[in-house]
């Protein structure tokens, strides 16, 4: 145990690095505005999450129980209520930190020459991206909810600073700031209606297991002493957090427009942090999610949906960052799709006690895990390639772009690899855990008597990954290949080292991260259920019986036929102008492209909601303020003063009434005392 | 020997006299004096009292009361001056700047 102990350190040092960049970051570093303190600081990170996971894998713990905890009381309330703080280490945790800080390590590096025009502000934005990662570490090593909570809330708040970070002062102009001001705003307030569901299932937790450690709230003994409806009810809550956060159906819109921020935090977001926070609490929170099948059939349905629909905006997108974020949120959606197949499985098996079915279940779970590592890699790349070309255009419409191959020979053939990764093109990383996905997927429709909708699910996600190639594909085409235009001449060509060298890096991890399946990634995240008891990896590599798997199954190939005939489709229409666009969506007028440029017209609906909504309660509040509150202040005031007014006009000035109320009172009292003598029998 | 209950309907008298003033008259220099009546119908029954009962306390009283009443007569008059200076006239009913 020489680096597991110092597990806090991880989120700690960029924390630090937060402070010292965000406070002294001009003084010391004027050029860069503490960017390589903030490197320096994540790289450690990167360092010590590698020495920790390699010494966890290594350790009898791993072997033993599949965790390492350490936690302390924070503070205590009565009722029997703890509430601690500390790490817990399993394999998780480690993938989460490896990959969050490794990728953000690189997009830092990217950074310096992608902001290297924006000045003294380079401070603030390097401070706030260390920030940033201080959030997701500490998401990943914490021990607890509550712990998870804040540091995902810290990722909230970084990232409405970050998509606003042009808020104050756009490149681009007034417009634009507007743009980005209101955009960090939706990200905030959409994630946030995210955030009041889990936690409301964080309270029903503490409430049911009198913790939130995740040693106690996993525990198989103490799920089976809690009433199994309120688990049912905290894992829909929670996933509900999951859904706001990674941006899953109905709350994906504000994913679209957090690309007004910087291509950098974009990167940021949408690979190693935020909306893979949303995965990884699914993903941790399988022992509860698992009591019951229908929680996660309704995950892998969210998940399954939102990968199709958020797809088909991607279709026909000109904005070049948008279309990697309808991609992502697609992806995310395959995650969901897998992990909810694997739990569903999981708990299926569980209810049957059929040991095959949990096994199957596992490799659900590692295919969604998989999944999530993949899609960081080549989602990274992506986005700072994208940034390169916006970076070089300085546009972000893909109409203005072509031809860029010549003149970007880098960024291109990154962006290439990236782009048939993430379509799932043989042997890149992408496509060993999307087929593992999809072969999941079908698998689960096996079993239960909600298995039909695993089948629709799955056809579902054979088509998205057919849109994928395609849409992936026409991005590329339009950016590097075809006529060039005139944004594309005028492009500054290659940028600048700084920036080439992450991308080359994520390449290599783009292409070759998928190979881990076969060198035990699945027996390290595998879920073994040992007398009730959820416990991570542990279980016997498939190792090369997945290739074996892969090629002997048909609907790999189909799948495989489907992405290159989506390319083929892509470079006719883009590169060489063979087919005409113009003829399926009836030159831009047919409803369906209408549609998928309005969004679905989900903008819309979030509009109306919140102003008919929003309004309505608005205004009944505004209505019993300014009349029932403010009316009876007044009206007491304006009583008191009314009254004083009258009884004012009793005081004349005039000395003789005065005299004659004196004596008028004086005869009364003696009258009434006289009376009273008289009455009580006196005189 | 004249009873005691004479002199107490001569102060009751003079005290009424003395509270129809007050009520009544407008000139302030009346309203003083009818204020003095009542003063002396009260200086009246403590003398009266103090000879029925025999005890001198009641005639220090009035001696005090005699001292007050003039402190207060001088007092009152130098306001009645300064405001007929101000006002120009000796009229209650004008000098009601005092109200709300």
């Amino acid at each position: 145990m020489m680096f597991i102990e110092y597990t806090w350190l991880v989120p700690l040092i960029p924390a630090i690095c937060f402070l010292i960049v965000g406070f002294f970051g001009n003084m010391f570093d004027k050029r860069h505005g503490g960017g390589f303190l903030a490197i320096a600081g994540v790289a450690v990170s990167c360092v010590l999450s590698v020495l920790i996971s390699a010494e966890f894998f290594m350790s009898s713990a791993y072997v033993d129980v599949g965790y390492v905890a350490k936690s302390f009381t924070w503070f205590a309330f009565p009722g029997g209520f703890d509430i601690n703080i500390g790490y817990y280490v399993d394999t998780l945790s480690c993938l989460m930190m490896m990959f969050a800080s490794f990728i953000s390590m690189l997009i830092l590096i990217y950074s310096l020459g992608y902001m290297s025009e924006e000045g003294k502000r380079k401070q603030r934005y390097f401070a706030e991206v260390a920030l940033f990662v201080t959030g997701m570490l500490g998401l990943a090593v914490s021990n607890n909810f509550l712990m998870m909570f804040i540091f995902w809330e810290v990722m909230g708040l970084c990232s409405y600073l970050l998509i606003g970070f042009w808020s104050f002062s756009h490149p681009e102009g007034d417009d634009a700031s507007d743009n980005a001001a209101s955009a960090a705003k939706k990200a905030f307030l959409v994630t946030r209606l995210g955030d009041v569901s889990l936690m409301a299932g964080l309270f029903i937790l503490l409430f049911a297991f009198k913790s939130l450690d995740y040693t106690v709230v996993f525990d198989a003994a103490s799920i089976a002493a809690v009433d199994h409806n309120l688990i049912v009810l905290a894992s829909l809550l929670i996933f509900g957090g999951a859904i706001g956060k990674s941006a899953q159906f109905p709350l994906l819109d504000w994913l679209p427009d957090a690309m007004a921020g910087p291509t950098t935090v974009s990167a940021l977001i949408h690979a190693a942090t935020m909306v893979k926070a949303g995965v990884y609490l699914v993903a941790r929170c399988f022992p509860i999610f698992t009591e019951a099948s229908g929680v996660m059939l309704f995950v892998a349905v969210i998940g399954g949906f939102t990968a199709f629909f958020a797809a088909t905006m991607a279709m026909n997108n000109m904005n070049i960052k948008k279309v990697l974020a309808y991609s992502t949120l697609s992806q995310l959606g395959y995650m969901f799709l897998a992990l909810g197949a694997g739990g569903y499985m999981i708990a299926i098996g569980m209810e049957s006690g059929n040991t095959a079915l949990i096994a199957a279940g596992s490799v659900g779970y590692v295919a969604g895990c998989l999944h999530m590592v993949n899609h960081a890699f080549f989602k990274a790349l992506l986005f700072l390639g994208s940034g390169s070309v916006i970076h070089s255009t300085g546009t972000e419409d893909m109409r203005e772009m072509g031809g860029l191959e010549s003149k970007m020979k880098v960024t291109s053939i990154t962006m290439l690899i990236g782009s048939l990764s993430i379509a799932g093109f043989p042997f890149f990383a992408g496509f060993w855990s999307k087929d593992l996905i999809l072969e999941q997927v079908l698998h689960a429709g096996d079993y239960g008597a909600a298995g039909w909708v695993f089948i629709v699910l799955w056809l579902l996600a054979v088509v998205t990954a057919f849109m994928t190639a395609f849409y992936m594909f026409r991005m590329w085409y339009m950016t590097f290949r075809g006529p060039m235009h005139k944004k594309s001449e005028h492009s500054h060509g290659e940028s600048p080292r700084s920036m080439t060298i992450p991308l080359m890096v994520l390449s290599v991890f783009a292409f070759g991260f998928g190979f881990v399946l076969f060198f035990g990634f699945d027996s390290l995240l595998s879920i073994q259920i040992i007398g009730g008891q959820f416990r991570m990896g542990g279980m016997e590599s498939g190792g090369a019986h997945y290739l074996v798997e892969f090629f002997t199954n048909v609907w790999t190939y189909v799948t495989i036929a489907l992405v290159l005939l989506a390319i083929y489709l892509a470079k006719n229409m883009y590169e060489l102008g063979k087919i005409d666009p113009a003829r399926f969506n009836g030159d831009g007028e047919s409803w369906l492209y209408k549609a998928l440029t309005e969004r679905w017209w989900f903008p819309q609906l979030y509009d109306q909601l919140s102003w008919k909504l929003g309004y309505g309660v608005a205004r009944g509040v505004e209505f019993i303020d300014s009349n029932i509150i403010d009316g009876s202040v007044n009206g007491l005031s304006n009583a008191v003063a009314g009254s004083g007014e009258l009884v004012s006009k009793a005081q004349t000035g005039d000395v003789n009434n005065y005299a004659s109320a004196v004596i008028g009172g004086l005869i009364v009292l003696f009258v009434a005392v006289v009376a009273l003598f008289v009455f009580m029998g006196g005189l | 020997m004249i009873p005691v209950e004479y002199f107490l309907a001569l102060a009751a008298i003079l005290f009424a006299i003395g509270a129809y003033g007050v009520m009544t008259k407008v000139n302030t220099i009346l309203v003083l004096m009818s204020i003095e009546l009542m003063l002396n119908a009260a200086n009246i029954n403590f003398v009266v009292f103090s000879g029925f009962l025999g005890d001198a306390m009641g005639q220090v009283f009035v001696l005090m009361v005699i001292s007050v009443a003039a402190a207060e007569v001088a007092v009152g008059i130098a306001i009645l001056l300064n405001a007929y200076k101000i006002k120009k006239t000796t009229e209650v009913t004008a000098l009601t700047s005092m109200r709300w």
